[in-house]
């Protein structure tokens, strides 16, 4: 691999062991799939909490402040949960104050969140971006055409320790264009929330062997960023698509023939009621119809979502625990609004943790003995993650179906007739 | 019989083969904590990976996965080895930290040659797959 002077002097050690480590991995990452070389990122984005602290300090250690921004996915809140009286959440603590003890003396911003775009801070199209989060990296490459390729979450700490990720992958412009055509069939997409735009994320994911970019053809032009959004973060949960092409809604697909590059796709996947009816199913994971637990934004929740689940709850008493992940400005203007406190008064919860993967209520290693154990999302990616990781009982449905199983602790949803 | 493959994680293994013809994802795929397969309907449910040489398409899902493959190889409950189709960046970067020996793009169809069960050593430092057929 060519290695500019600054960074041969990062691989040799000048900058300290956590960058020498750092420009390995990214080196042996890169020549495993032939990159010529390096290149800088526009920003780094990592995920602390979700980073092992040994490997954590191993990239970090000696690291001076970057020049280049990073930010973040996700935390961990353990005082919070320590708080709520979830019994381990004190053997969280200590790691997650000494990462984020580095993390502040590098100068790095706290975002903690999924959905950094819903700040401003987001890339322009073309701009190079290392990203930690799976639904980070389809969002930002399909959304809004920047220039991410796939990465795990350690990876992405070497890529923000050095300011440089492999030249590989959704990097390279021939690498974007879509591979996979997904034509959707006798579906009637009128009445869809962002619940049905989950479940065809989901099964286009599944359908995908390997991790080319697909475009997903015959959807209405211009559809609410919610909805796009729910079907291009879809889609590396079940699969490994970091670039979803929706026609007339996503930058790089004005049209079919533009997403493709000109180019044959390797195949056409169809989509049916059939198709939807199986996901939809699949994504409901319970025997017994006792809901413990409701848990939305994932991604983290938009204004606009937090602003429906309001109108649901004004007024009401919840049964069930409720979480909405979302980031820290988001619940500020929620607060601002008048929603943040219904929802509270109804018995719901914020936080800017991951509701899926990190949700205090599922996981048995953080609420012990009080473990809900069932949960219903309106996210495929939260259904697939709290049945997988908590191994609880999942209901998938749509926003109002959850919140109706929240206040009275029944799952009574039902499956659309497509 | 050897099979010519390509390097993605440099080092050599031998053991059980493990075969699943679709994609997987050390985070959700794998309990760190057993070194089995904990997804409710999966072929592979309570299948231990442990040590065995784990056949598979691709990689999948959540980018926790090299944080998920991380804990299983702390926890000694990672496989000894991984074949694949095909990887992408997260499932490399999660081989590579961890140094499971790890080869894709083989030249012949390992699911035609591979069962759960037949012994196999991969030596990934020369891309080469041996597969030792199951007594039977």
């Amino acid at each position: 691999m060519h290695l500019t002077n600054e960074e041969r002097r990062m691989a040799e050690g000048e900058y300290g062991e956590g960058v020498r480590r750092s420009i390995e991995l990214l080196m042996k990452l890169g020549d495993s799939f032939g990159a010529e070389k390096l290149v800088p990122v526009s920003y780094a984005h990592i995920s602390y909490d979700f980073c092992q602290e040994k490997f954590w300090d191993l990239m970090t250690e000696g690291l001076a402040k970057t020049s280049h921004r990073v930010t973040t996915h996700p935390s961990y809140q353990p005082e919070i949960w320590k708080s709520w009286g979830l019994p381990l959440a004190d053997r969280w603590i200590g790691e997650h104050e000494r990462k984020l003890k580095t993390f502040k003396r590098l100068g790095w911003l706290r975002t903690e969140t999924c959905a950094e775009y819903l700040l401003g801070i987001m890339p322009r199209k073309g701009d190079i971006v290392s990203m930690g989060g799976s639904c980070m990296q389809v969002a930002n490459n399909s959304l809004f055409g920047a220039l991410v390729d796939r990465m795990g979450i350690l990876v992405s700490l070497a890529a923000a320790v050095c300011g440089r990720t492999p030249l590989m992958g959704l990097l390279l412009q021939e690498n974007r264009y879509a591979r996979h055509i997904v034509e959707l069939e006798d579906l009637d997409v009128t009445d869809w929330t962002s619940s049905h735009y989950h479940c065809l994320g989901y099964y286009v994911g599944d359908q995908i062997p390997g991790f080319k970019p697909v475009a997903v053809n015959g959807l209405p032009p211009n559809l609410p960023f919610d909805f796009v959004r729910a079907l291009v973060i879809s889609m590396p949960t079940s699969g490994s698509v970091t670039l979803g092409h929706i026609v007339g809604n996503t930058p790089e697909a004005p049209t079919l023939d533009a997403a493709c590059g000109g180019g044959r796709p390797e195949h056409v996947i169809k989509v049916g009621k059939r198709e939807m009816a199986e996901t939809w199913q699949r994504l409901n994971v319970w025997e017994d119809d006792t809901v413990e637990h409701v848990a939305f934004g994932c991604p983290h929740a938009t204004i606009d979502e937090i602003g429906r689940i309001s109108n649901l709850l004004e007024g009401k008493k919840i049964k069930t625990s409720l979480l909405i992940g979302a980031s820290v400005p988001v619940e500020a203007l929620a607060r601002q609004q008048g929603w943040a406190g219904i929802i509270e008064k109804a018995g719901g919860h914020f936080l800017p943790v991951c509701p899926s993967i990190g949700n205090p209520f599922t996981r048995p290693d953080i609420a012990g003995e009080k473990q809900a154990r069932s949960a219903a999302t309106n996210s495929a990616r939260s259904a697939h993650y709290l049945s997988t990781v908590s191994g609880v009982n999942v209901f998938f449905g749509t926003e109002e179906e959850c919140i109706n199983a929240a206040i009275t602790g029944r799952w009574r949803g039902e499956a659309p007739t497509w | 019989m050897v099979i010519q493959a390509h390097t993605v994680c440099a080092g050599r293994a031998e053991g059980e083969a493990v075969v699943y013809e679709g994609s997987f994802s050390f985070m959700g795929d794998l309990d760190p904590l057993t070194g089995t397969v904990p997804v409710p309907r999966h072929p592979l449910e309570g299948q231990s990976l442990v040590n065995k040489v784990f056949v598979f398409t691709t990689g999948k899902g959540s980018s926790a996965g090299d944080c998920a493959a991380w804990a299983a190889w702390q926890e000694g409950n990672a496989p000894a080895a991984i074949i694949c189709l095909e990887s992408e960046p997260v499932l490399s970067g999660a081989v590579i930290i961890t140094g499971i020996p790890t080869v894709d793009k083989p030249e012949k169809n390992i699911f035609d040659l591979i069962s759960t069960g037949d012994f196999i050593k991969v030596d990934a430092d020369a891309g080469t797959i041996e597969i030792v057929k199951k007594e039977n």
